[in-house]
């Protein structure tokens, strides 16, 4: 019998070294368990009469599909639910860390009772993440938690009660597939001064309106109707995955404020620009840009994807970023696939452009892929070619399928 | 006074051109070193000491190491401290050098930490407890216990408290389980009569047994559930060999009530909780399945006639191989186990499939 034998080589007097860990200071030993999988930690509790209670103090819990032996599914999520809860059972002392995240999670009323716990105990850091399926409600105690520094929920649904008063030290905001009423998402973010970071993704048709004034790092992927940034003054990161169906942009027609003034007008500590699928086609909508008054001069890296050359209206507002960042390293642009233009592109223009005193000093990398070499993307690149001084890497990626095309473009380049 | 020389590492560095200073260091031993200045003050601690006090400008005012640093020690130490303190390394060979750095024996590695420790070196700790967490990592707890020379003091009792199984171990539910039967044999052999305690209990949880099937639902498949725990106890050891792994592995926290003393190996549980088997109605019927073979689980030592041991020496055999194959084949075992009196073999199936469980040092 393996077990039995092993039992019996351990009586006392086998080892004749001291013990070589259990007396290093708690902090380190903290430290040690932390770094381990929650599941080693909690088995340590075994190894000696020391380390019975070592792990109940940690201050990080950190829960995955890793905790308990894989089973099927509604085994599966019955004993990690019991392990979670008998861990925060057995813990003593504050836990500032909690994160729980297995795609078979499902909303059961346990994890209720865990956010009360941990309302209770200083929570700082709550991260859930549920599976898909019925998605968890929140409970009204996660309201409570006042020490709430960051916030992450996936597939939850969110109804802060009218008189939420915020989270006052909250830093970083992470929502994705949460449902929540619409003004409600404004209410919270307004209503947490030290928010620093946001994160909203797969909302359907979001009108959002932030004012965060200590907003460092914007991440939003989704269906937009709008997005004004009316106070962010210290944003420095950007990124928008804008999604834009046919109503919105009908919607539009009829409004008659600019999109681009309205969504990077107050943001002059920007650093990098990331926009995808219809954000340009979103900035291009609204008046007439002409001559802008703003200057991005903190802005080094523009990212620009699935921009429609073609049109015009979002040629131009690819530019007008382009001419008001004086201080621009790099940029990536890619085209997207609409069919060829009707029309020539307006060589006037572009004549003008290219004879204007606008350079791109500090330009450095420039890559442009999904290119399908129409006629206005040429004349944008001779434009970036003949207008950046110090140039180095201009990488040109053209759109698989169109072979022909390629060749002609690299031959008039 | 804060002292920043960990942030700025060439920042405190005094080196003159034709003179390099030095700091002495005594260890606990009386030993003295003499380290150049630089690479002394990458050290918190020294750092504080030599401005604080003035110490360590001289061999007759060394500054004293706290006891945790020997000399061998205190060279590893000052040789981390001399190669990070150089200015202009790139992120990649630092992490290179840390790498080899802590390739050492584990006595040596724990007592870096402490050392690190006491000098207030925070990279060094993080780097070496980072280190420890690594060795400890899916260990058993006897592969810990000899790496570290841990005693292995707490009593069988405290060990069977499932307060320390709520990982599924499927090895210490083993001991457990074993343990359990052993005590009662010693039970058995002092007590005459003890049947009939035996017999009350049986009965006490038969009833309970009855009230949580009847409310349970009795739909399941399986056809281990009986009433008369007495005729069917043979059947119920066999559905039990395989069908107990189950629930040890899904149920080890069902709640409870109580145990009596004696009890604790059997079912597992410490929890005082609701007298209810299931804490919560639960829908799927594979958990009710799984908390009535929890009752199951208790049965198991009360019949030690020789027969009986027979079952429990096979059964814990199988229980050795269960270990090593798959939760879906266990279940299609437990299906198909139905009215027959025998276990069914299982294949062994020893693909990387159970992976979890020989992580656990199966050997």
């Amino acid at each position: 019998m393996v077990v039995i034998r092993v039992h019996a080589d351990i009586q006392m007097g086998d080892f004749s070294g001291a013990d070589l860990i259990s007396d290093l200071p708690q902090s380190i030993i903290e430290s040690i368990l932390t770094q381990l999988p929650i599941r080693d930690a909690v088995r340590t509790s075994i190894l000696s009469s020391k380390w019975r209670y070592k792990w109940t103090t940690l201050t990080q819990l950190v829960f995955d599909e890793e905790c308990v032996p894989r089973n099927e599914r509604t085994l599966f999520q019955k004993s990690l639910v019991n392990f979670v809860t008998h861990v925060l059972f057995l813990h003593q002392g504050p836990i500032h860390k909690f994160q729980i995240s297995a795609s078979y999670l499902q909303s059961c009323p346990d994890i209720d009772q865990w956010i009360l716990f941990l309302s209770r105990n200083d929570i700082k850091e709550l991260g859930l993440e549920f599976g898909e399926g019925q998605w968890f409600r929140v409970p009204s105690c996660l309201y409570n938690c006042k020490k709430l520094t960051q916030l992450a929920l996936v597939r939850c649904e969110l109804d802060p009660p009218i008189n939420f008063n915020g989270f006052i030290s909250l830093k970083s905001l992470n929502l994705h597939q949460v449902l929540v009423p619409p003004d409600a998402i404004e209410n919270i973010i307004c209503s947490c001064p030290c928010l620093e970071s946001l994160s909203l993704s797969y909302f359907d048709s979001l009108s959002l309106n932030i004012h965060a004034p200590n907003l460092k790092c914007l991440y939003l992927e989704g269906e937009f109707k709008d997005i004004w940034l009316e106070d962010t003054p210290l944003l420095v990161e950007m990124s928008v995955a804008m999604y834009m169906t046919d109503d919105i942009a009908e919607h539009f027609e009829q409004s008659s404020s600019c999109n681009f003034v309205k969504c990077l007008g107050g943001v002059p500590q920007l650093e990098r620009l990331s926009g995808h699928i219809d954000f340009t086609k979103y900035l291009s909508i609204g008046n007439d840009l002409g001559r802008l008054p703003l200057t991005y001069n903190h802005l080094k890296t523009i990212e620009l994807y699935e921009v429609s050359f073609e049109d015009m209206k979002e040629m131009l507002v690819v530019l007008c970023l382009i001419t008001s960042s004086p201080n621009l390293v790099e940029l990536h642009v890619s085209c997207s696939n609409s069919p060829a233009a009707t029309d020539d592109p307006d060589l006037d223009f572009w004549e003008k452009k290219r004879s204007s005193d606008c350079l791109f000093n500090r330009l450095k990398v420039v890559e442009m892929t999904d290119m399908s070499g129409g006629l206005q993307e040429m004349e944008f690149m001779k434009f970036l070619l003949g207008n950046s001084p110090v140039l180095e890497i201009m990488s040109i990626k053209p759109f698989v399928y169109d072979m022909e095309t390629q060749l002609n473009m690299l031959i008039e380049l | 006074m804060h002292c920043h020389c960990q942030m700025s590492e060439g920042a405190m560095a005094v080196v003159k051109p034709e003179m390099k200073s030095y700091i002495w260091l005594q260890t606990v031993d009386g030993s003295i070193q003499q380290v150049e200045e630089e690479v002394a003050m990458f050290c918190p601690m020294i750092c504080r000491e030599i401005l604080q006090t003035g110490m360590g400008s001289s061999k007759n005012y060394a500054i004293s190491l706290p006891q945790r640093v020997n000399p061998a020690i205190l060279g590893l130490i000052l040789d981390y401290c001399r190669f990070h303190q150089t200015p202009g390394r790139s992120i990649k060979e630092r992490k290179t050098f840390d790498e080899k750095f802590i390739r050492m024996d584990t006595k040596r590695l724990c007592e870096l930490t402490s050392a690190a420790d006491g000098l207030q070196l925070k990279p060094l700790v993080d780097l070496t407890s980072r280190a420890l967490a690594r060795i400890i990592e899916g260990k058993t707890p006897e592969e810990i216990r000899e790496t570290f020379h841990l005693p292995d003091d707490l009593t069988e009792e405290e060990k069977l408290e499932p307060l320390r199984n709520i990982t599924d171990d499927p090895r210490i539910r083993l001991l457990n389980r074993l343990y359990a039967r052993k005590r009662k044999e010693l039970k058995e052999r002092q007590k005459l009569k003890n049947v009939e305690v035996e017999e009350e209990r049986v009965d006490e949880r038969s009833v309970d047994d009855l009230l949580s099937f009847i409310n349970g639902g009795d739909g399941d498949s399986k056809g281990t559930r009986t009433k008369n725990k007495k005729k069917h106890r043979r059947r119920k050891e066999q559905n039990k060999d395989s069908s107990s792994n189950n629930s040890n592995w899904n149920h080890n926290k069902e709640f409870d009530p109580l145990p009596l003393a004696g009890q604790n190996g059997d079912l597992n549980d410490i929890f005082v909780g609701s007298p209810s088997r299931n804490p919560k109605s639960q829908d799927s019927t594979a958990a009710n399945f799984s908390s009535k073979i929890e009752f199951v689980d208790g049965d198991i030592d009360d019949d030690l006639d020789p027969a009986m041991k027979e079952e429990l020496d096979r059964e814990v055999e199988d229980f050795a191989r269960r270990l090593n194959s798959d939760w879906p084949e266990r279940m299609q075992e437990i299906l198909s186990l139905g009215q027959e009196r025998r276990p069914v073999p299982i294949s062994m199936n020893d693909n990387g499939s159970a992976s979890r469980y020989t992580s656990l040092g199966q050997r």
